[in-house]
């Protein structure tokens, strides 16, 4: 059930073009930050070690010099060495590590 | 982050190694399913490591078989996997069972008793009241009742203005009030003689209210009046007027005793030989180690204490109590004529001073020896004092 009910949102987000739908653009009306409405996802990088992202959607590719995160607004890239993963929830991901980029739609 | 390792670990969490082409969709299964991973570590292209919750690792199940993954557990770390280990050791269970009981009954007794604020000679009166009670070391505190006991203390002791007891930890803590005699109260309306209470011959006489009967330097009989309480009036159409007769008669007293000189002594002599009793002493409770029962008919008891000393010099009422005892033997020793003379003085000596009162000063002693009957030789010794013989006797109307 859970399955399907993904891949049903799954297909309505491809169908949709990734700009701005009339929900987000009333929020920017009222100036709610993106990402407390829609599913914009936040970046938080702390210092050089450790990437905060939350909203995403899953992760696309995890190696030890490179991890892809999907997100609502394409793939995020983080670039480094001896990434890990060092907390993954349903809602953010805390990517640890020596980071050199932060890529988006790579 | 320290309080978020420490939750993990009480909770208990294992390593896990999975293994597979897609990692990535095994993640990615697993935080949808709110399985919590974390340190997820890259080991190479097809295997990666990492940190999951007991419960996440049983949820796992699906996730790995979707993804096509293999999962095996590398460690299990936290705290219901190290207590697991001593599950099965009874040895261990017992242990613990036994030392928490030891703590719970040395928490629940009295170890000390304590008492504060009053005089050193009525500690033994008010031991004696807990003693009645049997409450001493080693007593449980839940059946001691401080109230009831601080007004036991009151009621039994005398001279007690106030008790407090009070339990703090494993000490009993009795705090007295000493109360200060209330001065005897003398009735100006009842009327009162001063009697000899013994013979003597008077010194001194200080008269401070009443009649006196007597003069100084007269020899009196017990019992005699000595100052009435009947004033008489110099003008006999006054009468006679009752008051509390008061004064201080001092007088000569004797007291006399004679005993027959035995020429045999008895004396008591330690033999040498000596048995040990040995106790383990737990606060007030002794409990018989070695001995056994003591071979001599006779013997004195000598006894030593070896208690185990705690830190900063602190005495534990655990210990080792040793009786020593030493045998004794009586032997008939024959004196010479002197020194059962003095012998005999000596026990004549010891008989009076007993019998005396305690304000009454030895101003002299007279030591006679005389023959009696049957080859008895009898010493006579008479202590000349001085005190007070002044009594009072309510006047029979």
């Amino acid at each position: 059930m859970r399955r399907g009910f993904y891949r049903l949102k799954g297909a309505k987000d491809n169908k949709k073009d990734p700009g701005e739908s009339l929900g987000e653009r009333l929020a920017r009306l009222f100036d709610i930050p993106g990402d407390v409405y829609g599913n914009r996802p936040k970046v938080t990088a702390i210092g050089r070690g450790e990437v905060l992202i939350e909203n995403f959607k899953g992760i696309m590719d995890f190696q030890s010099g490179m991890i892809r995160i999907n997100t609502n607004n394409g793939v995020i890239k983080v670039t480094g060495e001896a990434l890990n993963i060092r907390e993954i929830t349903n809602e953010e991901i805390i990517i640890g590590g020596k980071i050199s980029n932060i890529d988006y739609d790579a | 982050m320290f309080l978020v390792h420490l939750w993990n670990y009480i909770r208990g969490y294992v390593i896990i190694i999975v293994t597979g082409k897609g990692i990535e969709r095994f993640i990615n299964i697993c935080s949808k399913r709110q399985i919590l991973l974390w340190d997820i570590v890259r080991a190479d292209m097809d295997s990666a490591s990492m940190k999951a919750s007991i419960r996440g690792f049983r949820l796992m199940r699906p996730a790995a078989r979707k993804s096509g993954c293999r999962v095996h557990i590398k460690k299990r770390c936290g705290l219901p996997f190290f207590l697991y280990r001593f599950k099965r050791r009874k040895g261990f269970k017992l242990g613990l069972f036994i030392f928490s009981a030891l703590l719970i009954l040395s928490v629940s007794i009295i170890w000390d008793i304590e008492i504060i604020g009053c005089k050193p000679e009525m500690i033994p009166q008010v031991m004696n009241v807990l003693n009645v009670d049997n409450i001493g070391r080693g007593s449980f505190k839940y059946k001691l009742n401080p109230k009831d006991i601080a007004t036991k203390l009151v009621l039994n002791v005398d001279q007690i203005a106030w008790a407090g007891v009070e339990i703090k930890g494993v000490k009993l803590f009795i705090t007295i009030k000493d109360s200060i005699e209330p001065p005897v109260l003398i009735k100006n309306d009842e009327s009162f003689n001063i009697v000899a209470q013994r013979d003597g011959f008077v010194k001194s006489m200080e008269v401070y209210a009443g009649n006196a009967l007597i003069k100084e330097g007269e020899t009196v009989k017990k019992g005699q009046v000595l100052v009435s309480g009947k004033l008489e009036s110099k003008n006999p159409e006054f009468g006679t007027r009752d008051v509390h007769a008061l004064g201080r008669i001092i007088a000569r007293t004797w007291y006399e005793n004679s005993l027959p000189v035995s020429m045999i002594y008895t004396q008591r002599l330690k033999t040498g030989k000596i048995h040990k009793t040995v106790y383990i002493r737990f606060l007030d409770r002794r409990f018989k180690v070695s001995g056994g029962n003591l071979p001599y008919e006779m013997y004195e008891t000598e006894t030593v204490e070896k208690l185990i000393t705690g830190p900063f010099g602190l005495k534990l009422p655990i210990g080792l109590t040793i009786d020593n005892s030493y045998e004794i033997v009586e032997k008939q020793v024959d004196l010479t004529l002197d020194e059962a003379i003095a012998v005999a003085v000596e026990t004549a000596k010891e008989e009076l001073r007993k019998l005396m009162p305690e304000d009454c000063i030895v101003i002299d002693e007279i030591v006679k020896h005389y023959d009696g009957e049957n080859n008895t030789k009898y010493i006579q010794v008479v202590f000349e004092c001085e005190e007070d013989i002044a009594g009072l006797e309510p006047v029979l109307q």
